[in-house]
């Protein structure tokens, strides 16, 4: 007999005459899916994680702010410009979406962004590693501003060689300012600026320097040369006025050129930039009609990029592809000949792959034709390094040469988050060659990913993610550079991290700790995402009942 | 002619003394947290909003659970053998709760008797099966058959019904600010209550934590038990169990206990003993007269726990604004906890809203529910010890096999038969089978089996 809160030794575990296998638990953090969904690999379920435990961990909640916006920038400098323009792959994977909907993770990561902008905070720096190397990064897009901030805050020197008259690289000039406010995109560089990078501006390799020069200057290159060259249609009448690709396109409106597509306005492409240069056509006084030559489950765009799009009066003509364009006498474009398609077999990308219908023509009156159909990199200047039709061929962690190391859009066209963890990488593998250290591990290396199986979802009662008020497409239209969407407000900020399952670490449910009666799990002094108990089998019964109601998946039978 | 006037009307008809401390009373919109939604919970808030009902007053209650009896496994389930005594059975069935047929497992018509000197066969004194063999989470690891519904799911059904609200969070303790029960839920979130009942049973860790708290509660001694699920099949279990209970009252040292139920697919097992541990769990499956009964080769174990009961009551289970219910109030020894959270919970409901919530008040009306299961104890285990005394002599264990025989037999008055079946059933409060020892029948009987226990004799020989 004893007290029920001091239970006697013994009993009926850690006996090999035991009926059942033995139920033992054993806590074993395990990969979330966010993070598997994350091509830049980041801890979302720690930072959210974070602010959702603030009060177990006693932070308050600007400490749990500051925080998990520095575990988001251990890994991207960028969490206001990426919490408005990634696609959020992270969302697509979580598991919530067997429950509810997905968490809005892109919205919390830009409410944290925007908050250390707001608040001053500065990037975090990793003191005493650095060494005397000097380095070169060409192009202050994402990628070569991801890995100058990496290498200027491990203390080396980082010079950003930049051809155009502003930093951002595709961030700036693709992107339009009612995604994404280029007054974000200045604050963030600032911060990477301010940890002591240096931007030249209006140099560009093969015009203003050579890469023979760069390459006795520093002890390594990185090359984050996008690929902001558009592709064109190669059909007949492409040549002359009114037709632009949409990186072309994107760029003079970004920059406040005077630009005149005219009244009627066909986009060709599936992708972002097509959305966005018709968005940002439309916002011009246009008429756009997008024609693309597959279906809408095959665009490649974000999907609500597309709705806000139509919303705004977008036509779309699907599976339609260009001919040839038709011009007045004048040189003026007049009419757009598409023709009709239909989907085919799955071609190497799994999608299925458009065939022409015969004598299918039709016809679209056309003022301009915006190109987006796809972009490549403006190799001049780099002619000697190792490349593939174009595109830098790199081995391993990023090395296009000996000493010279590349990523984003120039190996091949991806999102934001992928030029990012590249820049990254390349500068992890690199401070690792300087220091001769042994190269990094990932994070996530060892960790099973947790199952949507394994979380106890009726744990968490179902709540509609937190929305951001957004501009209606009146207000668009009529406030063309106004950014759509909202910044979600600090109470469905709280809100939306607490619906975290946590999956596959522990958030201190204390339910193991309540039902085990042998007094196995022993709460610990400092507490932190994924470690709030000591867990010692001695007194452990094996009836396994703390692995069965734990409800994120952290403990599983030994 | 003096016409009383609609005050002293209204006080000639009230006999809930509001005055007596109206602070200390549920007043319309008052809210009352309910820790632990298992059978004492969930028949505390049927019964505290049911009794409200009738009185119009409108009341807020809130279970707190964190579990989900739907799951299958440990992880649903509060570890009993899960039987429900006929007189509960009745009980309930007269509050107009049925427990319908997807809840019961298995209708238990006979207890068998298991002794080294033979089996004997009790029938249910009203000839039907009204005992019911029952999971109380949804069932064991590794259940096949999905059909059935959980016994502490079905009765939280009815609470919420009810009205009762069921939040699936866990209260990690009980603040008091001004007087009043703030609950701390893990996340931080704390919230005031008007009343907190515990009834979060001796198989968690909260009353531990109420040590503290100003209600000067102290939590009750408990004991390990073991309960083991053999997945033996539904065909298997008709054969070798048929709807019967099987006891069995063995001389193995430290055994005070052990009983197979059969349920669906599974047959429970369940042992009360000292110092339970492997040793004393094969030595049980191992003694032969087990094992013809229930030869465990090959039948695998799904589900195996060890948990607490309640072995004293809390020394003083309520406090201003606070009430403890089920085990970790009082309940009966080691049989019928069920039906001691039935009267605990429906004695603190009826307390609560009829009367007050102040300690005081519990004490006056409350209290003596506890007590006098408490006192019932004391007799039981005076029973039990005899039961050992008797079980521990192959010639007194004879005698009860010869007597139950006959009874069963030759439908002669059943004086063992009850003393028995009461025992087991924990049907009975231990002060009526006591006073049926008493009875010159049965005294007499057992003397003149006494003598016929010198020389062996077979069972009834109703045991497959």
């Amino acid at each position: 007999m004893s007290d029920a809160t001091s239970p006697e030794a013994g009993g009926l575990g850690n006996d090999e005459r035991r009926l059942t296998p033995a139920y033992r638990p054993s806590q074993v953090e395990k990969q979330a899916p966010c993070q598997a969904g994350c091509p830049n690999c980041g801890d979302i379920r720690g930072w959210i994680g974070t602010v959702a435990q603030r009060d177990k961990l006693g932070l308050t909640k600007e400490e749990a702010y500051e925080r998990a916006w520095r575990m988001i920038t251990d890994v991207n400098p960028f969490p206001s410009v990426l919490g408005r323009v990634c696609p959020h792959p992270c969302e697509t994977h979580c598991n919530r979406a067997e429950h509810d909907e997905p968490l809005a993770i892109n919205a919390m990561e830009r409410f944290l962004g925007d908050w250390a902008i707001e608040a001053d905070i500065p990037l975090p720096t990793i003191d005493g590693e650095a060494g005397p190397e000097w380095v070169g990064v060409v192009g202050a897009g994402p990628s070569g501003l991801s890995f100058a901030y990496q290498m200027a805050r491990r203390g080396y020197r980082v010079t950003v060689y930049e051809g155009r008259e502003k930093a951002g690289g595709m961030l700036r000039f693709g992107i339009p300012d009612y995604r994404l406010p280029p007054a974000v995109l200045d604050a963030e560089i600032e911060k990477i600026e301010r940890l002591g990078v240096e931007i030249e501006l209006e140099t560009a390799v093969g015009r203003d320097v050579s890469l023979q020069e760069l390459k006795q200057r520093h002890a390594a290159l990185y090359l984050g040369i996008g690929a902001q060259a558009g592709r064109g249609l190669g059909v007949p009448g492409e040549d002359g006025p009114g037709v632009w690709t949409g990186t072309e396109f994107l760029s003079l409106v970004n920059c406040g050129e005077p630009v005149d597509p005219g009244t009627r306005v066909a986009v060709i492409g599936g992708g972002n930039t097509a959305i966005d240069a018709a968005r940002a056509a439309r916002r011009l006084g246009a008429e756009v009609t997008i024609l693309y030559r597959r279906s809408r489950t095959e665009m490649p765009a974000i999907e609500h990029e597309i709705d806000d799009a139509l919303e705004e009066g977008v036509e779309l003509v699907l599976l339609a592809s260009p001919v040839r364009l038709e011009r007045q006498p004048n040189g003026d474009l007049a009419t757009l000949i598409a023709q009709r398609m239909e989907l085919g077999e799955p071609d190497d990308s799994g999608r299925r792959r458009p065939v022409p219908i015969p004598d299918s023509e039709l016809e679209l009156p056309v003022s301009a034709v915006i190109a987006a159909v796809s972009q490549a990199p403006d190799i001049r200047g780099f002619e000697d390094l190792d490349q593939d039709g174009g595109w830098f061929l790199t081995g391993n962690g990023g090395a296009v040469g000996d000493g010279v190391w590349a990523g984003g859009d120039a190996l091949g066209l991806g999102i934001a988050g992928m030029a990012i963890v590249q820049g990254r990488h390349a500068a992890e593998a690199l401070h690792a060659r300087f220091r001769g250290l042994a190269p990094p591990e990932a994070p996530e290396n060892g960790k099973r990913l947790v199952g949507a199986d394994e979380i106890i979802m009726e744990f968490h009662e179902t709540r509609p993610p937190a929305l951001p008020e957004r501009l209606s497409p009146e207000e668009r239209l009529a406030a063309p550079m106004a950014e759509v969407s909202g910044r979600i407000t600090e109470e469905q900020f709280l809100a939306e991290t607490s619906r975290c399952f946590s999956c596959g670490s522990c958030f201190g449910c204390s339910q193991c700790e309540m039902f085990c009666t042998s007094g196995c799990f022993t709460k610990l002094e400092e507490v932190g995402p994924g470690i709030y108990f000591t867990l010692t089998l001695e007194q452990c019964q094996e009836c396994g009942k703390c692995v069965e109601v734990c409800p994120c998946g952290f403990l599983e039978v030994n | 002619m003096r016409f009383p006037s609609q005050r002293s009307v209204a006080d000639s008809f009230s006999s809930i003394p509001l005055d007596a401390g109206a602070d200390l009373a549920l007043k319309d919109g008052s809210r009352v947290a309910v820790i632990g939604g298992g059978p004492a919970g969930s028949f505390f808030s049927y019964f505290l909003l049911k009794m409200a009902e009738a009185i119009d007053l409108e009341l807020e209650v809130d279970i707190f659970e964190p579990r989900f009896f739907t799951r299958g496994g440990p992880s649903g389930c509060n570890h009993c053998g899960g039987i429900v005594s006929e007189s509960l059975v009745q009980i309930l069935a007269a509050e107009g709760i049925n427990l319908p047929t997807e809840v019961v497992q298995r209708g238990i018509e006979s207890y068998v008797v298991h002794m080294d000197v033979g089996s004997v066969a009790i029938q249910s004194p009203a000839k039907e099966s009204r005992i019911a063999a029952l999971y109380r989470g949804n069932g064991p690891r590794d259940g096949s058959e999905l059909q059935w519904e959980s016994f502490d799911g079905y009765l939280q059904g009815m609470a919420v019904e009810r009205g009762a609200r069921v939040r699936h969070k866990l209260v990690t303790g009980v603040d008091w600010t001004d007087g009043k029960p703030v609950l701390i839920e893990n996340d931080g979130h704390a919230s005031a209550y008007d009343l907190v009942t515990v009834s979060a049973g001796v198989n968690s860790n909260f009353i531990g934590m109420l040590k503290d708290s100003p209600a000067g509660v102290a939590p009750p001694k408990t004991t390990r038990t073991y309960i083991c699920e053999f997945k033996v099949g539904r065909e298997g279990v008709h054969e070798i169990m048929g709807n019967a209970m099987h006891v069995f009252l063995l001389s193995i040292p430290r055994l005070e206990f052990a009983a197979l139920i059969p349920k669906g697919e599974f047959v429970t097992m369940v042992m009360l003993g000292d110092e339970l541990d492997q040793e004393l769990v094969h030595a049980f499956l191992d003694d032969p007269t087990v094992r013809r009964c229930f030869p465990t080769d090959e039948k695998p174990v799904v589900c195996s726990c060890s948990p607490l009961i309640n072995m004293g009551a809390t020394k003083r289970p309520y406090g201003d604004r606070i009430v403890m219910i089920g085990d970790s109030g009082v309940t009966r020894l080691y049989k019928d906890g069920i039906g001691a959270s039935y009267r605990t919970a429906k004695a603190a409901a009826a307390t609560a809203v009829y009367q007050g919530i102040s300690a005081d008040t519990f004490e006056e009306h409350y209290w003596p529910a506890c007590k006098a299961i408490s006192s019932d104890n004391a007799i039981g285990k005076v029973i039990f010890g005899v039961t050992t005394l008797f079980k521990h002599s192959k010639i007194s264990r004879r005698a009860i096999l010869r007597m139950t025989s006959l009874e069963q037999e030759q439908e002669k008055a059943p004086h063992m038969s009850s003393v028995l079946w009461n025992m087991f059933t924990g049907s009975a409060p231990y002060k009526e089978i006591f006073t049926s020892t008493l009875h010159p029948g049965f005294i007499g009987s057992l003397v003149w089996n006494l003598a016929h226990g010198m020389r062996p004799s077979g069972g009834n020989g109703k045991v497959a």
